[in-house]
């Protein structure tokens, strides 16, 4: 308001006439302010400039305002001052004049500004009343302005022989400046003789609000929209009249010109609504779009006039100019597509205007290179129609995109004179001639990733438990179809390079890898008989996904150059494999391609597929009833307790401080589609089995060992909280059964254990989502029997001095081959301290277990190992370098006694993690060395002669620690010399395994030599970093 | 019954004790104690303590001359979680209170506390033994000692702070230096006091007409050959005390590697400082301005010696125990084999 104050104080009276019209429509003006706030907060660098100028004129023309009233008042000091604000202002502004010239006000206040002075300079009388200063202030601001005004003669001196047209120009060239130039030439130059066209078609009237009205009421549109014109323009003009401060007419001209232009404008709409229906709808649009731009832009004159003119002026002119051919039409392309991404333009228009410049381009046959050209500019187009990268596709945009590729390909594939490339350069482009082939800038293969991504984005951001999940997931099928048929022209010679041949094909691939083949499935098990069955596969006999994942996999090995998709696709594979039980391809291609070693390099979503597949791989090796794999497999992503977010299947709660909202959105984009997850209870199902099936046995054959690890902390995580229990009902859930199992199998009661984890229950949570749950069910309760046995003789083999093996066959119901290969086994590692009575099938055992207190002995010998040798660091340190060097020798002798019981018990111990280790740990993929693990095998067969002496010690043992146990220890020390190697060395490692708390990591890991590297391998590591 | 044989055999127990006094000083003569102190305190913990939870309470007595004497004792109410705002003190002073009301003894001579395994020596048995010592010089713990007791021959020791731990309690100096200083080793912290069971002539008459009449199997219990729970026990928390050692001599390694070099780094400073001035006399410039070394070389803070000196002497009474039960239990397999061989 203080805006039009100001400029009704020093216009005169006709202006603030116009003000008060005004006023009524400040409401109109707050409203549109709203909706610019409103609309999208993307910035659009010409605005910015324009903002800029907008800012520099508004200071001149208040500097102008400032020396127009001290000129009223004659005050000549402060028309001084204000005049060399003006120059600084004007200097500063200079960029912006350069671009647009000298703006007319500017030009006026210099002249009117001489002129000014020049007749106070004469008034002899006005002079000699002056006070000093002003005099003072008078004589050089007109010598300063004499000079200045040499620089702009020429404007001047027009600006002098015509005030009026000048100001017009000014008008003029705003318009000018604000459409792009190129087609401003059918606008009147001479504004006056517009003029004189305008009253000469219509005469000039005196309302210019009633001359709208009636042009409003002539149009078909809606009548609402007219409003919102004649709203803008009425401001449009008020903004004219602030910058032409103090001029009246060019008001009332400039207000005149407006009106005249609305009026010819909708003269032309007419026309063109009896000349063509489409045009008449695409008018609408255009007035949807001008509105909404409006609108947007009220609040700015200069927006307006820039975004406004610009759409509706292009497609004016292009309807005007008949002869629709393609120059044309690419131009107007290219003016849509100039308006793309700026803040005024409303996209949804621009995908109309694209359409209905394809259905233009249609009608008049135009070719298809140009149709091509537009298409993808509608598809890119669709894509740029949600700003912000978080939000996802509106259903019938996602449909209008999925018609639009579809047509797309069509069109590519009708015509193969179409050459498409991201390469080729805007102007080497054909999109006319029909002699030579087309040649089109864009990039299919592009448009369908986005595709496919947007249709991820759909899925993420849609509730699975919503049947508007399902019928979106319907759509894959028409993504899939999509890329097979990208993939089938890209295939055909010429069409595609490798490069984007193994981008399709890994789209492809990522689209197969997680579905289960039923088809195959039931192939594959040679089910006859089914009658329906039988015809679903006689309807599809497609290739098998395996098959097609075997050909698009290997073509991406051999063809693929960037890491990225190969590793995508060794993944997938691996999947793929895993998810149809084929074991070893799957572990095979895991260890071949080397991916553990390096994966934590690779970007997230690479590292979720990574861990997606590794679980998938151990849900298969369980499958398998390989239970060690299995576990391995499994336990890096259930050892974190993430599982959930490792998976990219949801987010887990956290504070705020470990991410913020900024990555939590990047997080969200990572999520798996729901139709994608890897059920977690199943999955933590398996690994708590698997581990069960490890752990308790282990757990039973070390029940006195101090330095037993955790082979599962996860596992005894849940047994802890499982004791913790108050009152031990029944159990409920997943977990709640297997802790009971563990607790039955700890006692070797396999078939309560068996209960538990097979039963209805178990069957319905977990057992049954596996697509051959006979053998999954089979497999454990043959191992539960296994694992208990096992288990029971561990536990209870001190209670026996003999046991025969039919009593263990019908205690576990297993065959007799199979408890004698179990016990052998266990006999041959060492385990069980026994041997067979061939002839009784009995198995004698040997008693030669320390007990409990020997074992207890043992390790506090260790430990005190350990405190001596800590101690003697003491000294060390106390004594200083020289005195270390001479007592390091005599603590090497103590240490290799020392050692001699270390080497005893970790022998004995090893001994045993060896023989876990050797039933296959080695194929775990795990490990970490992989082929250098293989090595470890050559060594560990000397290990062996190791355990050998282990055991041998151990034995002799029982009479060391009666006896001269010093004794014992040098002997064992030597024994242990040779192979070992470096007997001081080791003793030093004496040290660090002493102290428990250390973890024993440091020492084995670190210092123990190189065969112990070797076979040390996943869990193993782990659990250490756990101590 | 049961209770009062034991007081019988604590007789012989003390006797034991007594025997040891002679080594102690001379000063302090040993403190008799109430039959029924022991029979109270022996009852608190059947009822009340059960595995490793201890049970504590107060000594009451009267001090004739140097000699304490310890005439009654009274439990401190086991502590649960709900009553929070429960006030021990309190307690105790009403218990005081009500006692002297019935006329007895009411100087507050000490405290009890039962241990598992002989696992007593600890940060909080030193500091509260401390105040008690620090308000009344003649205070006294007595630790009893279930399970040995159950193993047939009572357990009950009164101990003290030596007067050289108490000065380093006073002045709250733990560092390695102070208690160098103090010559204080893990044995010079605690001194046994040594008590004997005072019963009245009606008492010992009752208690021989027990004898009397006891079963044979009765007396047996000292006889008990199994000796591997106790000693897996006794190991176990052996063991993890001499984890703690060593983690706490690990401690103190890095603490002192850390101090030397830091020695080095300070020695380089200032030699290089040195050589600077000297350079700058020569060229004839001021010398530069003295700095606070300490305060640019903090030195590490050191760990504290008290908790290690307690662990060991904790270990010490770990062995001693396990000695004093391995000797007796390996004569009671001597014994055996030679009945055995005497019967066959």
């Amino acid at each position: 308001m203080s805006r039009f104050f100001a400029t009704g104080s020093d216009s005169e009276s006709e202006e603030s006439s116009s003000a008060d019209e005004i006023t009524p429509k400040a409401p109109g003006t707050t409203f549109t302010k709203q909706s610019l706030l409103l609309s999208d907060d993307e910035e659009d660098t010409k605005r910015v400039v324009r903002s800029a100028k907008d800012k520099r004129f508004e200071e001149l023309t208040n500097l102008i305002k400032t020396i127009r009233n001290a000129m009223k008042i004659r005050d000549m000091s402060k028309c001084l001052e204000e005049f060399e604000q003006l120059c600084r202002a004007f200097l500063k502004s200079k960029t912006i004049v350069d671009k647009e010239g000298v703006p007319p006000f500017y030009i006026r206040i210099l002249a009117d500004l001489e002129d000014y002075l020049n007749q106070l300079w004469e008034d002899k009388e006005g002079k000699k009343k002056m006070n000093k200063n002003n005099a003072k202030a008078l004589s050089t601001l007109r010598q300063k302005i004499r000079k200045y005004n040499r620089d702009y003669e020429t404007e001047i001196a027009s600006y002098k022989e015509n005030p009026m047209a000048s100001a017009d120009e000014e008008e003029e060239k705003d318009e000018v400046e604000s459409g792009s130039s190129s087609d401003s030439d059918d606008e009147p130059a001479d504004a006056k003789s517009f003029l004189k066209k305008k009253s000469a078609t219509e005469a000039p009237p005196p309302n210019a609000s009633k001359f709208l009205k009636g042009a409003a009421d002539e149009e078909s549109s809606s009548s609402d929209g007219d409003n919102e014109d004649w709203d803008s323009d009425t401001s449009e003009s008020d903004s004219g009249s602030e910058d032409e401060t103090g001029r009246s007419t060019s008001m009332a001209v400039n207000f005149l010109k407006k009106t005249s232009s609305e009026g010819d404008r909708h003269t032309s709409e007419k026309k063109k609504e009896e000349r063509k229906k489409r045009h008449k709808r695409k008018e609408r649009i255009e007035e949807e779009a001008e509105e909404e731009a409006q609108e947007e832009g009220e609040g700015e004159w200069e927006k307006v006039k820039g975004g406004v003119p610009l759409v509706k002026e292009k497609l004016k002119m292009f309807a005007k100019g008949t002869e629709i051919n393609t120059t044309v039409v690419v131009k107007k392309l290219n003016e849509i597509l100039q308006a793309r991404g700026k803040k005024g333009t409303d996209r949804a228009a621009q995908i109309e205007l694209l359409h209905a410049l394809a259905n233009i381009s249609n009608e008049n046959n135009l070719g298809e290179g140009i149709l091509v050209k537009i298409k993808f500019n509608i598809i890119a187009s669709l894509y740029d129609y949600n700003p912000n990268l978080a939000a996802f596709m509106k259903a019938d945009m996602w449909k209008k995109c999925l018609d639009c590729i579809d047509e797309l390909l069509d069109i590519l594939f009708n015509n193969d004179k179409i050459f498409i490339g991201e390469n080729i350069a805007e102007d080497s482009e054909n999109l006319a001639s029909d002699s030579q082939e087309y040649r089109v800038r864009g990039c299919i293969l592009t448009l369908v990733e986005r595709m496919d991504e947007e249709f991820t984005k759909i899925m993420q951001n849609t509730d699975p438990h919503s049947q508007e999940y399902v019928d979106n997931l319907k759509d894959e099928g028409r993504v899939c179809g999509i890329i097979d048929r990208l993939m089938a022209y890209l295939e055909m010679e010429t069409k595609g390079s490798t490069e984007e041949v193994c981008r399709v094909y890994l789209r492809r691939i990522m689209h197969t890898y997680y579905k289960f083949d039923y088809k195959a499935h039931r192939r594959a098990l040679g089910l006859q008989g089914e009658t329906k069955s039988e015809q679903d596969a006689e309807e599809s006999e497609g290739e098998d996904s395996a098959f097609i994942m075997d050909r698009l996999c290997k073509y991406i090995y051999a063809k693929d150059r960037t890491d990225r998709i190969r590793t995508c696709a060794i993944l997938c594979h691996i999947y793929h494999h895993a998810l149809h039980s084929r074991w070893y391809q799957a572990r095979d291609l895991m260890l071949m391609s080397h991916l553990q070693d390096n994966i934590q390099h690779a970007d997230p979503p690479v590292q979720i597929l990574y861990n997606r597949t590794m679980v998938q791989l151990g849900i298969c090796a369980f499958r398998q009833g390989m239970i060690k794999d299995a576990h391995n497999a499994l336990l890096d992503i259930q050892s974190s307790g993430r599982a959930k977010e490792l998976l990219g299947q949801g987010l887990l709660m956290r504070n705020m401080q470990e991410r913020n909202a900024e990555q939590e959105k990047i997080e969200k984009r990572r999520q798996v589609p729901f139709h994608m997850h890897i059920n977690l209870e199943l999955l933590e199902c398996v690994y708590l089995v698997s581990a069960m099936l490890l752990e308790i046995p282990y757990m039973a054959a070390h029940e006195f060992d101090a330095r037993r690890r955790m082979i599962s902390k996860q596992f005894h995580h849940q047994l802890r909280v499982g004791e913790r229990q108050p009152l031990l009902g029944p159990p409920e859930s997943m977990r709640e059964h297997v802790v009971a199992a563990s607790k039955a199998m700890k006692m070797g009661d396999w078939r309560t254990c068996h209960s538990f984890i097979i039963n209805e229950k178990m069957n319905s949570k977990v057992w049954d989502l596996f697509p051959e749950t006979q053998c999954v069910r089979e497999m454990l309760v043959r191992k539960i029997q296994e694992e208990s046995l096992r288990t029971y003789l561990f536990t209870y083999s001190s209670v026996y001095d003999s046991i025969s093996m039919e009593t263990l066959k019908e205690m576990f119901e297993l065959e007799l081959p199979t408890v004698h290969s179990i016990i052998s086994k266990m006999i041959i590692n060492e385990e069980l301290m026994a041997s067979l009575d061939q002839p009784t099938q009995t198995v004698v055992m040997h008693r030669t277990e320390p007990t409990s207190l020997q074992n207890m002995a043992l390790q506090l010998a260790e430990k005190l190992g350990g405190l001596v040798e800590n101690n003697e660091r003491v000294f060390d340190l106390k004594q200083g370098v020289y005195g270390g060097y001479f007592n390091r020798d005599q603590k090497g002798g103590y240490q290799q006694k020392q050692g001699g019981y270390n080497r005893d018990q970790r022998g004995s111990y090893q001994q045993k993690q060896g023989g876990y280790n050797r039933d296959g740990q080695r194929g775990g993929y795990q490990q970490k060395q992989g082929g250098y693990n293989r090595d470890g095998g050559g060594y560990q067969r000397q290990g062996g002669y190791n355990r050998d002496g282990g055991g041998y010690q151990q034995r002799q043992g029982g009479y060391n620690r009666d006896g001269n146990r010093g004794g014992g220890g040098g002997y064992q020390g030597q024994n242990r010399g040779g192979y070992q190697g470096g007997g001081g060395y080791q003793g030093g490692g004496g040290y660090q395994g002493g102290g428990g708390y250390q973890g024993g990591g440091g020492y084995q890991g670190g210092g123990g030599g190189g065969y112990r590297g070797g076979y040390k391998g996943g869990y193993q590591n782990q659990d250490r970093r756990d101590y | 019954r049961d209770v009062a044989k034991r007081a019988r055999m604590s007789s012989a127990a003390s006797s034991a004790t007594r025997a040891g006094s002679l080594n102690g000083r001379p000063g302090r003569s040993c403190i008799p104690i109430g039959p029924h102190v022991v029979l109270k305190m022996i009852k608190h913990y059947q009822e009340e303590g059960q595995g490793t939870e201890v049970v504590q309470g107060v000594l009451l007595g009267l001090v004739v001359e140097d000699r304490l004497e310890i005439t009654n004792c009274f439990p401190f109410p086991q502590h649960t979680e709900d009553d929070a705002d429960f006030d021990e003190v309190q307690y105790q002073m009403e218990m005081m209170r009500s006692l002297r009301h019935v006329n007895i003894d009411h100087l507050h001579v000490g405290w009890y506390q039962s241990t598992y395994y002989g696992s007593f020596v600890s940060r909080a048995l030193l500091d509260s033994q401390f105040s008690y010592q620090h308000a009344i010089e003649e205070s006294v713990v007595l630790i009893y000692d279930p399970i040995k007791t159950a193993q047939g021959s009572l357990s009950l020791k009164a101990y003290r702070l030596t007067p050289k731990l108490m000065e380093i309690c006073k002045e709250k100096d733990f560092s390695a230096e102070g208690l160098k200083k103090a010559m204080i080793g893990f044995e010079h912290m605690f001194e046994e006091v040594p008590i004997v069971i005072k019963n009245s002539h009606l008492i010992n008459v009752l208690m021989w007409e027990l004898e009397e009449k006891s079963t044979v199997a009765d007396k047996h219990e000292l006889l008990n050959l199994s000796s591997s729970n106790h000693l897996e026990k006794s190991l176990q928390l052996l063991m993890d005390r001499v984890d703690d050692m060593s983690q706490d001599i690990v401690k103190y390694n890095t603490y002192s590697r850390n101090l030397s070099k830091q020695q080095q780094q300070k020695h380089q400073y200032t030699q290089r400082r040195q050589q600077e001035n000297a350079q700058r006399q020569t060229r004839g410039e001021p010398p530069l301005p003295e700095e606070d070394i300490s305060k640019m070389f903090k030195p590490p803070q050191p760990p504290p010696r008290m908790d290690t000196l307690l662990i060991a002497g904790q270990i010490n009474n770990y062995c001693q125990n396990v000695k004093e039960f391995t000797s007796q239990n390996l004569g009671k397999l001597f014994l055996a084999e030679a009945l055995q061989g005497h019967n066959s």
